[in-house]
């Protein structure tokens, strides 16, 4: 009997489908987002893939997973219902006052995005944690009281609690929560110290309004998901992808949708650790190059990056600091503001410069002939000759070549170089962005990027990655089947995952082993619990540990993965070597005689990693007998044309070489050789051998 | 010039990234929580002639800017031809890097084979430095702290314990200066090592033309921008208290030369040195009215050698903000930071548009020290809070943001599980900015004790407790600032003995407004 797993990803223009059979078949398909009712994309997504199988909803009896921008696109529209936030006396402007910081020294211009939670919905309770974890005021009953009766007088429907300290202790934040579910049990309640348990008042509160206002969102869009999967005759509680690139049931996943923001391109950086693991490269470099951005995940050791804090909605000029900070684990990815709608342009230096301004997809890029007149990346790569005017997904869209042209020319007049030159400067220029930024992401990381593979996708990344390997002195590009839906198919591929973190400060020396068995006792208990309403069966768990480390009077903490269950290795000794040997390695920097402090256990619960397998092909297009002018460097060189679905595992393709798919093109420099490999990637290897 | 722009834009954008990757990375190990919290630092590497060719995109203008000087100051001050590899130059000298003894510059010769192709610096505030403490209190140079003369702290990547052992019994945190300078060293090692493999990669023997063309470019841009501006002389001038009461006057003459391309500000009329440690050296004046003229005139131009250069200032002998040994300079911020203020005031009868209305100018800094409960002795680093920045042509003055540094403020909750601090509140002043066509930003109110049931020091300098930031172009004024002990008002904020019990609670000043309402 034939098993089915269902993938369906909601972006910002598409949804994509993805169902796979474990006989090894795969089905695809995209659709519209619908922005007004996601879940019609959604199930008009199950019904192509479904359609096209031949298979009722009923026959998908494997998993469902779901990843989703519901929670950003609540962020940027800011449409929601009112939600309330509930602070410290005396502390009342949390959210207003920031860090005090000016994200742009320079610009006197720079705008911060208004407060999610507006003071007018902002309440002030008498109560005190110390930073010793002791309460020195509780809260007082007849004024959360108070607070309820406020809140109901302004409809709010959801509200976010951050005390002081409450990192510390969360006692009162629970007291809180206890009486609103005794008065108010309508009134949803995100505390501090369950959705982001870490120091810093401003992040705190800032990751706990988000949940708050966004759980009036995704709570009725998730249990209207369920209620339909389960009418539809679908047998499993959906899976919700989390930014953390680990999916978890849909009813726990609606508590706590701050962790769900980077759901799309979390399954992206999971798919790059799929085919690490395929080829056996502990460490890569996936690089997804869309319309308006690119992002690149570092993959080490078979696993993502993972953050601590990161930013969403962005309001000045695209610029770090602009945002509202989230501190939950992230898959650690850059983005810049590089994609193929990217603009380029001339500065007053004389510098070409490409984005942050992009044509997107209306009007788009000149080529796209929708009235588009400022030159782009990929009007670019169809001067150059990378892209084929008459085979742009699959012949369905004309490209106007003549438009791209004439745009070039205008360019190129501004440089003093010729039209080709100046669209191969744009080319390079645009790759070396996503090269310096791949590099600064790796250093500061203390991670070695050179020689590393990338592992190219989405729409211009088959497109450029070849000249980003070179510039990140990479020697070898994976080009992944499925390219076009390859986040849906990574959230087929991603284990059940949940990362916890709790502050539990102590010195090496004068740590308390019987308050870590306590503290790590109820993390794995929250892990196991969230594990099986995933569906995964108690000999599947996996508990792996890690401590947030630093020495004695720093605040930034350095992550140390241990090797066992500290409960188990109670070994002070151990950790501190392990932890020396990450500092030296991330900062060259060893502090003999200074003391060290463990400041955040961190358990990450799992199931186990699914095996799904992305179907293949038959054999048959074009071999490379047809070639086509590439202006590379300003100068024509004829380069054969390849189909992709006509390469076999016994070709050796030397480049310069266009091998073109329906939704992408893949650009392979000289000195570089093609060969497919059995899981029916194509790599890309540097041979230095020429043409 | 011989680099296309597709060239230079992709070494450039090399540079600025190799010496924003060590800020970062300073800033996350650092120990002194002024630099780990609030910025409080500035990266930046330089050319073979030590001109400034790239500076990190994080840090404060104060420092940055002064950062530009030291690499300069301190080459001059040693044998150049002597370096050797693994070679690191230290000094904290007022009058050759940014003013007080705190910021402790580094320099690292970066060798390219045999040869010096450029070099890579640091300056950073440190958490203690011995003497007088962070304050304006100290009555001449050598009671503010230790004072380190150009030296070599490494040679030929062998440390020079005598430094070492002075600098450690002088200061009253031995480990965490320890701790930040290493870090410091250890972040010139790798600019080195960056900026080797950048050559490798682009097949460069030196950065000798690269540098050459970004600061020709970057120089040849700002004049342009300069030339653009209606010639003339134009003044401006702010007068605001400082703690002690003295009230200081900055006048400036702005002169635009637009057949130059080049801007004079001649502080001629300003107040005259003071008795306090108050006093401005000219290389952190420079720093702070560069920043008024850069940030107005073309803030997204990178900081160097060459967008610096078209801006030259004329500093009266006898002045506040043209320090002379042995004035004392400790709080050199109190008056540095207003700086940029009488500048832009000048240049809002020339480019109204992209001016700032004075706000509450220098951050208010405090430091606690004394004994926790159990009886070891602490000394906090500075930390700062800011009051409302002015309002904009078209923009209101954003509320509690630190205007024109570019430092942040320690989080209340890492303050109190670092020190045996307990604040009572942190909030915004509503209001306390001026009304205008475009409002003013506010200020805020904070209070703090102690939870050590012991007696305190505390040393803090408030400032503008007298009379608010001015409103611009008809905007009303803001409101002058708060200081209290106990709710009684206190002028003189000199490290002062506290009772275990005193509580501090003060209001910073809000931003001038843009504008007739």
């Amino acid at each position: 009997m034939t098993r089915y797993s269902l993938a369906i990803d909601i972006g910002g223009t598409f949804t994509d489908a993805v169902l796979l059979a474990d006989d090894g078949r795969s089905f695809v398909d995209k659709t519209l987002t619908t922005h007004n009712n996601l879940l019609e994309g959604f199930f008009r997504g199950v019904e192509l893939v479904t359609g096209h199988a031949g298979i009722a909803p009923t026959d998908v009896d494997d998993v469902v997973v779901h990843a989703t921008t519901v929670v950003t696109n609540a962020l940027i529209e800011r449409k929601g219902p009112p939600v309330g936030l509930i602070l410290t006396e005396g502390f009342r402007d949390i959210l207003y006052i920031r860090e005090e910081h000016r994200y742009d020294m320079y610009d006197p211009q720079i705008e911060f995005a208004e407060p999610l939670i507006p003071a007018e919905r902002t309440f002030t309770l008498k109560e005190r944690t110390f930073a010793d974890g002791t309460v020195g005021t509780p809260v007082d009953r007849d004024e959360v009281l108070k607070v309820i009766a406020d809140c109901r007088a302004k409809g709010i429907v959801s509200v976010a609690v951050c005390l002081l300290n409450a990192y510390r202790n969360g006692k009162n934040e629970e007291e809180v929560r206890r009486i609103f579910a005794e008065e108010a049990p309508d009134i949803y309640v995100s505390i501090s110290s369950v959705i982001a348990p870490q120091m810093r008042e401003y992040l705190r509160a800032s990751t706990t309004a988000i949940n708050a206002y966004t759980v009036p969102i995704t709570r009725p869009y998730l249990t209207a998901l369920i209620a339909e999967l389960k009418d539809r005759g679908f047998k499993q509680q959906p899976l919700i992808m989390l930014s953390n690139g680990g999916v978890i049931g849909a009813e726990r996943a609606s508590t706590m949708p701050v962790r769900m923001i980077e759901s799309g391109p979390a399954a992206g950086a999971l798919v790059a650790c799929y085919f690490s693991r395929i080829f056996g490269i502990p460490d890569l470099i996936s690089f997804d190059m869309g319309g308006t951005t690119a992002k690149a995940c570092m993959v080490q050791n078979h696993e993502p990056l993972v953050t601590g804090t990161f930013e969403v909605d962005r309001r000045y000029r695209f610029k770090p600091g602009s945002g509202m900070p989230i501190t939950v684990p992230s898959i650690d990815m850059i983005e810049i503001g590089a994609g193929g709608g990217s603009i380029a342009w001339v500065n007053d230096l004389g510098l070409l410069k490409i984005g942050p301004e992009s044509a997107g997809s209306m009007p788009g890029p000149v080529c796209y002939g929708r009235g588009g007149e400022d030159p782009c990346v990929t009007d670019a790569d169809l001067v150059l000759g990378i892209l084929n005017a008459d085979r742009f997904l699959g012949g369905d869209m004309q490209l106007n070549l003549s438009g791209a042209e004439a745009a070039y020319d205008r360019l190129g007049e501004t440089l003093g170089l010729s039209r080709e030159k100046a669209a191969w400067g744009v080319f390079e220029v645009v790759c070396e962005q996503m090269a310096a930024a791949t590099r600064t992401h790796a250093t500061e990381r203390g991670i070695d990027y050179r020689g590393q593979p990338l592992l190219a996708f989405g729409g211009a990344g088959p497109v450029h990655a070849c000249m980003v390997a070179e510039l990140t002195e990479s020697l070898k590009v994976i080009y992944p089947p499925l390219a076009s839906v390859l986040s849906a198919f990574g959230t087929l591929v991603t284990p059940a995952q949940i990362d916890l973190v709790r502050s539990h400060v102590a010195t090496l020396d004068t740590i308390d082993w019987c308050g870590v068995d306590r503290v790590l006792d109820s993390m794995i208990l929250e892990g196991s619990t969230a594990l099986a309403e995933a569906g995964i069966r108690e000999e599947e768990f996996t508990f792996t540990f890690a401590a947030e480390m630093r020495y004695l009077g720093q605040q930034s903490e350095v992550r140390i993965d241990l090797p066992a269950d500290p409960r188990q290795m109670r070994d002070a000794q151990a950790i501190k070597d392990i932890f020396e040997e990450e500092y030296d390695k991330q900062y060259g920097l060893k502090l003999d005689g200074m003391e060290i402090e463990i400041v955040n256990w961190l358990v990450t619960a799992s199931g186990r990693q699914p095996k799904r397998d992305p179907g293949q092909a038959g054999l048959d297009g074009d071999r490379g007998e047809e070639t086509r002018p590439v202006h590379i460097k300003g100068e024509a060189q004829e380069v054969p044309v390849w189909q992709r679905r006509a390469i076999s595992e016994t070709d050796r393709i030397a480049g310069p070489v266009i091998i073109e798919e329906r939704e992408t093109t893949i650009f392979v420099l000289g000195g570089w050789v093609v060969t497919r490999h059995e899981s029916g990637s194509l790599v890309a290897e540097k041979t230095g051998e020429a043409a | 010039m011989s680099m296309d722009g597709v060239e230079l834009q992709i070494l450039w954008s090399n540079l600025i990234g190799i010496v924003s990757e060590q800020a970062r990375a300073l800033q996350r190990i650092a120990f002194s929580p002024i630099v780990r919290e609030a910025g409080d630092l500035a990266n930046g590497l330089f050319d073979e002639q030590a001109r400034m060719v790239a500076q990190a995109v994080t840090g404060t203008p104060g420092h940055i800017n002064s950062l530009a000087a030291a690499a300069r100051n301190l080459l001059e001050n040693c044998d150049r031809d002597s370096l050797k590899p693994g070679d690191v130059l230290i000094t904290n000298d007022p009058w050759m890097s940014a003013g007080h003894f705190f910021d402790i510059t580094v320099l690292s010769p970066i060798f390219r084979g045999e040869r010096i192709i450029g070099y890579a610096g640091s300056t950073i505030h440190h958490a203690d430095i011995g003497g007088y403490g962070i304050g304006s209190g100290a009555r001449d140079i050598h009671e503010e702290g230790l004072w380190i003369p150009t030296m070599r702290l490494y040679e030929a990547g062998k440390p020079n314990e005598t430094l070492f052992q002075i600098i450690r019994r002088n200061v009253r945190t031995p480990d965490a200066l320890m701790g930040d300078l290493g870090a410091q060293v250890s972040s010139g090692i790798i600019a080195s090592d960056r900026l080797n493999a950048l050559c490798d990669r682009y097949g460069l023997d030196d950065i000798a033309e690269l540098s050459e063309e970004i600061i020709d470019r970057s120089e040849k841009a700002t004049r342009d921008a300069i030339r653009k501006l209606p010639g003339g002389t134009y003044h401006g001038a702010s007068t605001f208290d400082v703690p002690g009461g003295q009230t200081i006057t900055l006048k400036t003459a702005v002169t635009v030369d637009a057949e130059a391309g080049e801007i004079v500000v001649d502080f001629d009329g300003s107040s005259p040195p003071s008795s306090m440690g108050i006093n401005v050296v000219p290389a952190y004046t420079h720093a702070y009215a560069t920043f008024a003229v850069r940030s107005s005139l073309n803030p997204d131009l990178p900081n160097n050698a060459g967008s610096l250069a078209p801006i030259r200032l004329k500093l009266p002998e006898e002045c506040v903000v043209n320090a002379k040994y042995p004035s004392p300079v400790n709080a050199r911020h109190v008056v540095g930071m207003y700086v940029p203020f009488p500048i832009l005031k000048a240049l809002a009868q020339v480019i109204p548009d992209s001016v700032v209305a004075e706000g509450s100018g220098a951050v208010w800094t405090v430091q606690i020290q004394g004994k926790d409960k159990e009886g070891r002795p602490f000394t906090s680093s500075m930390f700062n809070y800011s009051g409302g920045m002015g309002a904009r042509a078209s923009k209101p003055g954003i509320s509690a943001v630190c205007y024109p540094t570019g430092v942040s403020a320690v989080p209340v909750e890492v303050l109190e599980a670092t020190y045996p601090i307990a604040f009572t509140c942190k909030e915004l002043e509503h209001g306390s900015g001026g009304a205008g066509r475009q409002p003013g930003g506010d200020g805020q109110r904070i209070g703090y004790r102690m939870r050590t049931g012991r007696s305190w020091l505390l040393n803090t300098i408030p400032s503008r407790l007298k009379s608010g930031p001015e409103g611009l172009l008809g905007g009303c004024d803001g409101k002058p600032g708060v200081f209290q002990i106990n709710g009684e008002s206190v002028e003189d904020t000199r490290k002062r003995e506290m009772q275990p019990d005193d509580e501090v609670f003060m209001i910073t000043p809000g931003g001038g407004g843009y504008g007739p309402a």
